[in-house]
């Protein structure tokens, strides 16, 4: 059986790359005593695969990674001993068992959702992005200049931006995430903050949720 | 620190590389509570979070201070140049990774010395954390500054800098000082005062009661007490049994990766082989092992607490510990199941290297490495190191035989007595092993053979026998390593040299008197620092601070000194007596070797610390 693991990846830890995340998430089971499965070959290690690695920088609200075990556990008992081997800044919140050949959770996101909030002092930046907001959405294209691996290339952003909304004094933004379309939210705030005409402030960012394409959560059935 | 500060560093941390260096929040770090009453620590790593977090001794007194309760201890490591500057440039003061408390709010700031070329980072960090550099400067207010550690040995180039040395093994001395420093700060006695009371706790070293004075061709003429209480000499810590001192039994565990990121556990303390040109092995004596027992009780907790997937035995000559095969039978009975390899590095080509060779490849193959030194066996002789070529192809065919492919070698360049024929040598050995791969029939080794051959500069150290040896010229080592360069053209042979500079200014340190501290502050005043780093090595600007500091670099490095002449670091006592040590440099030019010291007693001293050689 796999396991999905709904986590949270607080505050403290934004600064803790996905490289390391997968480490730490690696020793935690080791410490759990779960029956994990290892990896062939020289360097055995634990397989655990995460639905989509988050940025440095950005609190995860419901982070989703995907661990196959060796024999049944219930998901009390999964998340009982996991939940105590975690680091501080780790939160184990949800644990759902998959059937083995349940597709993978990184082949089922679709979207992710996002909060961005000012920090103290922000008030009037704030005040600027959000009245930008309007005007930022009805332009018919957002062009940035996309930097990978392999290179720059021009790219639009606008058909990223599934939904972006103030809300409660947060802005929240629904943004592409697959294999089609992406759209990352330092480059969303980076191209708000163009259009406000104001210098990119550094927001408190967390992630809400994964979503599939029904919009809905990629834990739920 | 207050809030605006905070938010400044957030917004630093977003624009640095690999923040996570410096946010803390580690599995198993401890967060003590500032009460009042207790004794604050900061325990400073004047090199990189991944480097400082590789460093088994900062784990240690780690410990053993979080468990006093009326003391804490947090650690600050060495900012890359980027968070560097931008502490600066934020007014950021350094901080410590637990509480974020800048470095000049702790009673106490404490420096390990693992390396000469880390010493302008200790000038960066004391700056960075608001603390005047020279220890003449700093206010009744201002932290206490000391320093321990192998460097420790020779604390001269830096007796400006720190206020207090402990010399020797750390784990008793260090709450000891700590309590002294902490009771007189709470107090309200004075920074001399308190400093006084130091210097009567057993090993430590504070220079300020010390007075040099030099002759006119720049020897030291003498060394003498200029408080009549300070005591001369300073004697070393010696911890008799390992046993019963406390040893981590949950380490923090770093979310970003440690150069060495594993269990370590010390299995032995010292070393009786003699090499002559290893400091460590004086430093370190009496040899002491700690049981295989309380080894597999350290390591059960340590897999439960950290979840490691690797582990390494350390010590300075893990072959010649004495219940190794037990020790890795038992360790691979109670975790091969867990999938924790096991690695072993630094195993001498004699003792049972065998055994442990065939446990450890049930588990890993990692890469085998062996140290000879020198290329020819009269070179080894001069130097001790008591290991033959037929050992070392013996052994390497081994290895070979059960699947190892990879050999690194390691030598050193411009030992005492050293020709080209020892250098030719090096390349000769390399071929032999070579050789030994390509006897085997193809189906019977692994594939992918290659040696690796790495050659040090030798830098003569305080307390060797080769304490009174010259250096070579840096034309010297640069001819050397060109005539080895030439000479290891061999298939399959990789060839690693360092920098002769970097080497030349380590000699200078290491057997610098206090003049050298007036060079090391116009170093960091010219901007070096991270010097340990290839890319920020800047030898120009070293040359540069000699010349300000009217001081010749080759006095240093480069003279054979006589063998009456008053050593800088003499006014400490480490055990091994400078007679030893002049008896050992002169069989070395004899190319006379000496056994280990299990065999019989050879007097180097060590018998006058009590109860010390029973073992």
């Amino acid at each position: 059986m796999k396991m999905l693991l709904v986590f949270k990846k607080e505050r403290e830890l934004r600064f803790i790359g996905h490289l390391d995340l997968q480490r730490a998430m690696q020793r935690a089971l080791r410490r759990s005593g779960l029956p994990s499965s290892y990896s062939q070959g020289f360097n055995p290690h634990i397989i655990l695969s995460f639905a989509a690695p988050l940025a440095v920088g950005i609190t995860g609200e419901r982070e989703i990674a995907e661990i196959p075990l060796m024999s049944p556990v219930s998901p009390a008992e999964f998340l009982e001993r996991l939940g105590r081997a975690l680091p501080p800044g780790l939160k184990a919140l949800e644990a759902l068992p998959q059937p083995d050949d349940a597709p993978a959770a990184m082949a089922r996101v679709f979207a992710a959702q996002y909060a961005f909030a000012p920090l103290k002092g922000q008030e009037a930046v704030w005040g600027q992005l959000t009245e930008a907001l309007p005007a930022f959405l009805a332009r018919e294209e957002i062009p940035y200049i996309r930097r990978s691996k392999s290179g720059e290339r021009p790219d639009d952003l606008r058909p990223g931006i599934l939904n972006l909304f103030e809300k409660e004094g947060e802005m929240r933004a629904t943004l592409a995430l697959n294999q089609q379309l992406t759209a990352k939210p330092d480059q969303l705030l980076a191209s708000l903050s163009e259009t406000a005409g104001v210098d990119q402030p550094l927001l408190d960012i967390r992630r809400l949720a994964l979503l599939d394409a029904r919009f809905a959560p990629l834990e739920q059935p | 620190m207050d809030e605006m500060v905070l938010q400044r560093l957030e917004a630093l941390l977003a624009r640095v590389q690999r923040p996570a260096r410096y946010v803390g929040g580690e599995l198993n770090a401890r967060v003590k509570a500032w009460e009042d009453g207790i004794t604050t620590f900061a325990f400073c790593f004047p090199d990189t979070y991944e480097v400082a977090m590789s460093h088994l001794g900062m784990k240690i007194i780690y410990d053993i201070v979080n468990r006093q309760e009326d003391m804490l201890c947090e650690r600050v490591m060495m900012p890359w140049t980027d968070m560097m500057d931008g502490l600066k440039e934020e007014g950021i003061p350094l901080f410590s990774l637990e509480n974020k408390a800048p470095l000049s709010r702790f009673d106490v700031v404490g420096f390990t010395l693992q390396y000469e070329m880390s010493y302008t980072n200790i000038l960066h960090m004391l700056e960075l954390g608001g603390i005047p550099l020279r220890n003449a400067q700093r206010g009744e207010g201002d932290p206490i500054v000391i320093a321990g550690g192998p460097c420790a040995c020779n604390p001269e180039p830096l007796h400006a800098f720190i206020d207090a040395f402990l010399m020797g093994d750390g784990e008793e001395a260090t709450p000891q000082a700590l309590r002294v420093i902490g009771r007189g700060r709470r107090e309200g006695l004075a920074r001399t005062e308190i400093l006084r009371q130091l210097a009567q706790v057993p090993g430590m070293y504070v220079p300020g009661l010390y007075e040099a004075s030099y002759r006119e061709d720049g020897q030291l003429l003498s060394f003498a007490p200029a408080d009549p209480k300070a005591p001369l000499p300073v004697e070393k810590r010696v911890l008799l049994n390992l046993d019963q001192a406390d040893f981590p039994e949950d380490i923090p565990v770093p979310f970003a990766e440690a150069v060495h990121d594993r269990i370590v556990l010390e299995v032995m303390r010292g070393c009786t082989r003699g090499c002559r040109f290893c400091q460590a092995g004086m430093l370190y004596r009496p040899i002491r092992e700690r049981s295989a027992q309380r080894l597999f009780e350290l390591a059960e907790k340590l897999v439960d607490a950290t979840g490691y997937e690797e582990m390494s035995l350390s010590s300075l000559s893990t072959g010649d510990y004495s219940q190794l095969g037990e020790l890795v039978q038992g360790l691979n009975a109670r975790f091969a199941q867990k999938r924790i390899s096991l690695s072993l590095p630094s195993l001498r080509i004699d003792g049972h290297l065998q055994e442990a060779l065939s446990d450890t490849a049930r588990v890993k193959k990692s890469g085998l490495t062996f140290a000879p030194e020198a290329g020819t066996q009269r070179l080894r002789d001069v130097i001790n190191k008591g290991v033959t070529e037929e050992d070392l192809l013996r052994t390497v065919g081994e290895a070979f035989a059960q699947g190892y492919s990879q050999v690194k070698l390691y030598f050193m360049i411009g030992l005492p007595t050293e020709t080209d024929e020892d250098l030719l040598g090096i390349a000769d050995l390399a071929r032999k092993v070579a050789g030994v791969y390509y006897a085997l029939p193809k189906g019977e080794r692994a594939r992918g053979l290659r040696i690796t051959v790495s050659c040090a500069t030798f830098v003569p150290k305080p307390f060797t026998p080769f304490q009174w040896a010259a250096q070579d010229t840096l034309e010297e080592i640069k001819r050397k390593q060109a005539l080895l360069r030439e000479a290891l053209k061999i298939k399959n042979v990789t060839f690693n040299w360092h920098d002769p500079e970097v080497s030349f200014l380590e000699a200078c340190f290491a057997r610098g008197d206090r003049r050298m501290a007036e060079v090391l502050y116009r170093a960091y005043q010219k901007g070096c620092r991270l010097d340990g780093w290839n890319e920020h090595f800047d030898y120009e600007s070293w040359l540069a601070a000699f010349e300000d500091a009217g001081l010749d670099p080759h006095f240093y490095a480069n003279r054979q000194r006589p063998k009456e002449e008053l050593f800088p670091w003499e006014l400490l006592d480490i055990g091994v007596t400078k007679a030893f040590l002049w008896q050992e440099n002169e069989k070395a030019h004899e190319a006379k070797t000496t056994p280990d010291c299990r065999e019989y007693c050879l007097g180097c001293g060590l018998t006058r610390f009590e109860g010390a050689c029973e073992t």
